[in-house]
């Protein structure tokens, strides 16, 4: 049975594994395309991997990361406040956020605010662009971040220490603990990031005044094979955040948001003959209070609990064809200050197929019921094929149908919500052309997707706000990421680059959403040589509409922001490291969200241990 | 080893080059040329409130011939003016810009439009302003979830710093005044309000406290009359009432005559012109005059059939009826202006959601 996996492993294989992972080199040459695990996802689309060592040289909010490394785009209100994304043109609330493969969007918003995940809780996070609700459920629509921890084995007791410091009192703290044997692996992690966030604005008189932020992350992981044919993992993670939320004009009321959230999983994977089964039972507790006043202990607070089961059972005919079953299960329970208490049970049932016709063709399909009266049960699809031409292209094709269920907000804020809309639906076709020779891989994704019933909060002939269904949005656009390794004697070079072009238009109006950049490029070059390495990140968003007229006086101008960062690493095992960096190298002046100064030039550094 | 790669991988550099240079420097922006006689002495503001929280408010200015002239404050001054501007008033020389989400009141020249000061002790969450003497009176919500901490700031105008405060009932919001006293409308913060403050300004103590139907929205005073339309409390609040329409006698702040409106109606809005009321319902603009005082059933004009989206803004000046669209919020608005036989005149487009028209003149 395992070699089924293998076997298609191997055989999808371009873009797995690019670069073999070299340590003492930057970022992004660990940045590579990779197949997914086939009982998670699809063949057909391109997954990007960030390695642990690309998360420990970017800032620790999942929105720095991802903001320099791959094609989503992010609005961020000042730096560390809130921060939402963009993903293939999509709303915020259209991309799915999982944890351990299981959706962690908040469930009265629909959205991850990406300030408020701390990457030091992870050593491995994913990105799939473009739709995946079969597997994945609500949200999947214009991409899905996975957040991992992934366990080894046979590696014995392992301890690391992670501490950076900068300007602003920017500081993180993170130490994770591990051991394995051949049958037993643990991993226990501690992340702490705060800072007094207290930049000047660029070009201007201010400061960024009540910025202050901390958080707190715990995470654990375990994974124990009971014997040769059954598996059990559990993982565990505590995060606990406090913002203020820095004030849009120096004289405003000052504000404060906290937030807790909690995340349970166990998964058992059993192997019989042909068939493999593999159940997750999971449970997360999301609260957040909000203080409109930081002064006063008055606040507003809404907290879901969720219990999340998924079922999958996976039979190999051959070597060459795979069937795979699967039921999922949900349960929210949500109540708030302004959110009637209500609870929501969400049921689906999942067939997929996956069948490599020869050494170079695959095609594969998934089919995905809800049985969900309220929200009118949609039947959900994945059809896509994988083509080996030559040695050096592969071209994917895909094409998938994706929901989105309406929030606890959307449907029961008091007086406001509507329990009668619709999910948001959407048709997706994509191209993706991979090219790879021995030291470089490009890939270009060419996606179309239609959204209709987009969910909408908009004002009544009263001026006020209720959600709605009745926008369409059409998206196409281009995709594209770029790796590049050489060597020459002992010099490591790389260059990695992501470039996106998206057009999201309204399809009544024609106009552009806001918020959503034509182009977004990022690139980062890495330069090793012996203990020594650095690298220079390059990221520039496209200028974006604010208004929906698309009116020209209220674009909000494009940005190109850089930064460089040196590490040496001590020892001949290279276990101790020390880094510096420069965060905005070039003092740009720029803002994400309009009217929120981002900071300017500011240095950081960090000792990495390894004991 | 020569392979398709390179070319494309070219192509993806030139697409990124491409991607870099088209920066928003190439872009041409629109110029608001200020007015040709260089002042704003002769002409109409019209406050653009903006997002709340996204500090882009903004002033219009319609000059006497016609021209719009948007974003006046920011070109003259080279600095935003704020986040969420709520009112304007004059006094003597000056203009008096209450910022909401600012906490702040911007001071400026009422013909230069030049910035003379920026008022923010004691000022947390400004609504409106009004004069009397030497003294400028703004209503404060204070944090809106307290429903302790509302209060009038009484502002020195020579300093231009507030001395004092008055403190009076949650959600004070328009003011008037009349005869040496301060009429409050308590409209409500984030709460509900259903009184009419009356304020001493001699000895700045509270007279009397008139009652009336939620959500007092408008006012006006006609000889010796106080009219107050209440828009009673919406359905979303899940304890909707109805609203009214008072005319109170200002001798005695005796209630002489109340009109009800129907069940799930809101007006808002009240305005004068001689001897008739303006106010706004659903959109559409309705008339009830002064001396038979009846409700009526069917709008005056419905300005919704001109291409007005939401109207948010509303004014009776000198026989000309104003009115600000702010559409979806998120787009640039436009001022709409009607005769008194309500026929459209003239609109355009100014910027993110308006919401008042002041006649500088």
């Amino acid at each position: 049975m395992k070699e089924i996996f293998y076997i298609l492993f191997l055989c999808m294989g371009f873009g797995q594994v690019i670069y073999s992972q070299t340590d003492n080199i930057t970022t992004l040459e660990n940045v590579y395309l990779k197949s997914v695990r086939i009982k998670d996802s699809a063949y057909t689309t391109n997954v990007t991997i960030l390695s642990d060592s690309v998360l420990r040289q970017n800032q620790a909010s999942l929105t720095n990361l991802l903001n320099y490394n791959s094609t989503v785009y992010f609005k961020e209100n000042g730096l560390g406040m809130v921060s939402s994304p963009s993903f293939r043109g999509t709303t915020a609330s259209q991309t799915a956020v999982l944890w351990n493969g299981i959706n962690i969007n908040s469930q009265t918003t629909g959205q991850t605010d990406f300030n408020t995940i701390n990457i030091r809780g992870y050593n491995k996070i994913e990105v799939k662009p473009g739709g995946s609700s079969v597997a994945d459920g609500s949200g999947a629509i214009g991409g899905t971040i996975n957040l991992v921890n992934q366990l080894e084995y046979d590696a014995g007791f392992n301890n690391e220490l992670f501490f950076n410091y900068g300007e602003f009192n920017t500081h993180g703290l993170d130490y994770r603990t591990s051991y394995s044997s051949k049958k037993l692996s643990l991993m226990l992690g501690v992340a702490r990031n705060g800072s007094d966030n207290n930049y000047p604005y660029p070009e201007t008189e201010r400061i960024n005044s009540n910025g202050h932020y901390q958080n707190t992350n715990i995470s654990f992981a375990a994974s124990s094979k009971l014997d040769s044919k059954n598996t059990l993992k559990v993982f565990a993670n505590v995060y606990k955040g406090r913002r203020n939320f820095s004030v849009p004009t120096p004289n405003a009321l000052k504000t404060k948001y906290t937030d807790f959230n909690t995340r349970s999983l166990i998964e058992w994977e059993r192997v019989l003959g042909k068939f493999v089964s593999n159940l997750k039972v999971a449970t997360t507790t999301e609260e957040y209070r909000y203080f409109g006043n930081i002064a006063s202990d008055f606040y507003t607070t809404a907290t879901v609990n969720s219990l999340i089961a998924k079922y999958g059972l996976d039979y190999a005919f051959s070597n060459n064809m795979l069937f795979s079953l699967g039921a999922n299960y949900t349960r929210n329970d949500g109540q708030g200050s302004d959110i009637q208490a209500e609870t929501r049970n969400l049921a689906a049932a999942i067939v997929s197929f996956k069948h490599k016709i020869s050494k170079s063709v695959l095609y594969e399909i998934s089919l995905r019921q809800e049985a969900n009266a309220a929200y009118g049960s949609p039947l959900l699809y994945s059809a896509g094929m994988s083509v080996q031409l030559t040695s050096f292209y592969q071209l994917k094709l895909n094409t998938s149908k994706n929901y989105r269920i309406p929030t606890y907000n959307d449907l029961y804020w008091q007086g406001l919500g509507n329990p009668n809309l619709k999910p948001e639906v959407s048709y997706q076709g994509e191209i993706s052309n991979n090219f790879k020779i021995k030291n470089a891989s490009l890939s270009v994704t060419a996606y179309y997707n239609s959204v209709k019933n987009l969910l909408h909060w908009i004002p009544g002939s009263d001026g006020i706000f209720r959600p709605e269904n009745t926008n369409q949005v059409q998206i196409y656009g281009l995709e594209s990421i770029l790796n590049l390794e050489r060597k020459i004697d002992s010099h490591l070079f790389s260059l990695s680059a992501t470039y996106a072009y998206t057009i999201s238009e309204n399809s009544k109006t024609q106009k552009q959403l806001i918020y959503v950049p034509f182009h977004k490029l990022t690139a980062s070059v890495g330069y090793g040589f012996k203990n020594f390495s650095a690298y220079y990140q390059y990221l520039n968003n496209g200028e974006v509409f604010t208004t929906t007229d698309n009116a020209t006086e209220h674009i909000l101008n494009s940005y190109m922001v850089a930064n460089l960062g040196a590490e040496y690493a001590l020892g001949k095992q290279k276990k101790y490291k020390l880094g510096v960096q420069v965060l905005n190298l070039w003092d740009e002046a720029y803002e994400s969200v309009q009217n929120r100064p981002m900071p300017g030039r500011n240095f950081n550094f960090y000792i990495n241990l390894i004991f | 080893m020569r392979n398709p790669f390179y070319k494309i991988g070219s192509f993806l550099l030139l697409l990124s080059f491409f991607a870099v240079s088209c920066t928003s420097d190439d872009r041409e922006t629109p110029k608001e040329e200020t007015p040709l006689s260089g002042d704003y002495a002769q002409g109409i503001f019209i406050l653009n409130e903006g997002g709340f929280g996204y500090s882009n408010a903004s002033v219009s200015f319609l000059d006497a011939a016609g021209q719009i002239y948007n974003s006046i404050y920011s070109n003259v001054n080279s600095t935003n003016l704020g986040d969420t501007a709520q009112s304007m008033g004059f006094e003597g020389d000056n203009a008096y810009i209450v910022v909401n989400n600012s906490s702040t009141i911007e001071v400026v020249n009422r013909n230069s439009f030049q910035h003379i000061a920026t008022v923010s002790n004691m000022i947390v969450n400004p609504r409106y302003i009004v004069f009397k003497g030497n003294k400028g009176y703004i209503s404060n919500w204070g944090d809106p979830n307290n429903v302790n901490d509302d209060y009038l700031a009484v502002l020195n105008l020579e300093t231009n710093l507030v001395e004092a405060k008055i403190s009076v009932v949650e959600g004070p919001e328009k003011l008037l005044v009349y005869n040496g006293k301060i009429y409050v409308a308590h409209k409500g913060g984030y709460g509900y309000g259903n009184t009419i403050s009356v304020i001493d300004m001699a000895s700045q103590s509270l007279l009397a406290s008139i009652p009336v139907a939620d959500v007092p929205n408008g006012m006006v005073i006609k000889n010796g009359f106080l009219y107050v339309i209440s828009s009673g409390k919406p359905s979303y609040t899940q304890d909707e009432t109805l609203a009214k329409l008072f005319r109170i006698n200002l001798e005695n702040n005796n209630v002489e005559n109340v009109l009800t409106f129907p069940q799930g109606k809101h007006p808002e809005h009240l305005e004068l012109d001689n001897e008739a009321l303006f106010y706004v319902m659903d959109n559409s603009v309705y008339t009830i005059s002064l001396s038979d005082f009846q409700l009526s059933q069917n709008p005056f004009f419905e300005p919704t059939s001109d291409g007005v989206e939401l109207l948010y803004g509303f004014k009776v000046n000198q026989g000309n009826i104003y009115i600000a669209d702010a559409k979806d919020y998120v787009s640039n608005g436009e001022v709409f202006i009607y005769n008194l036989a309500g026929d459209l005149q003239e609109k355009h487009t100014v910027q993110i959601i308006p919401n008042s028209f002041y006649f500088n003149n």
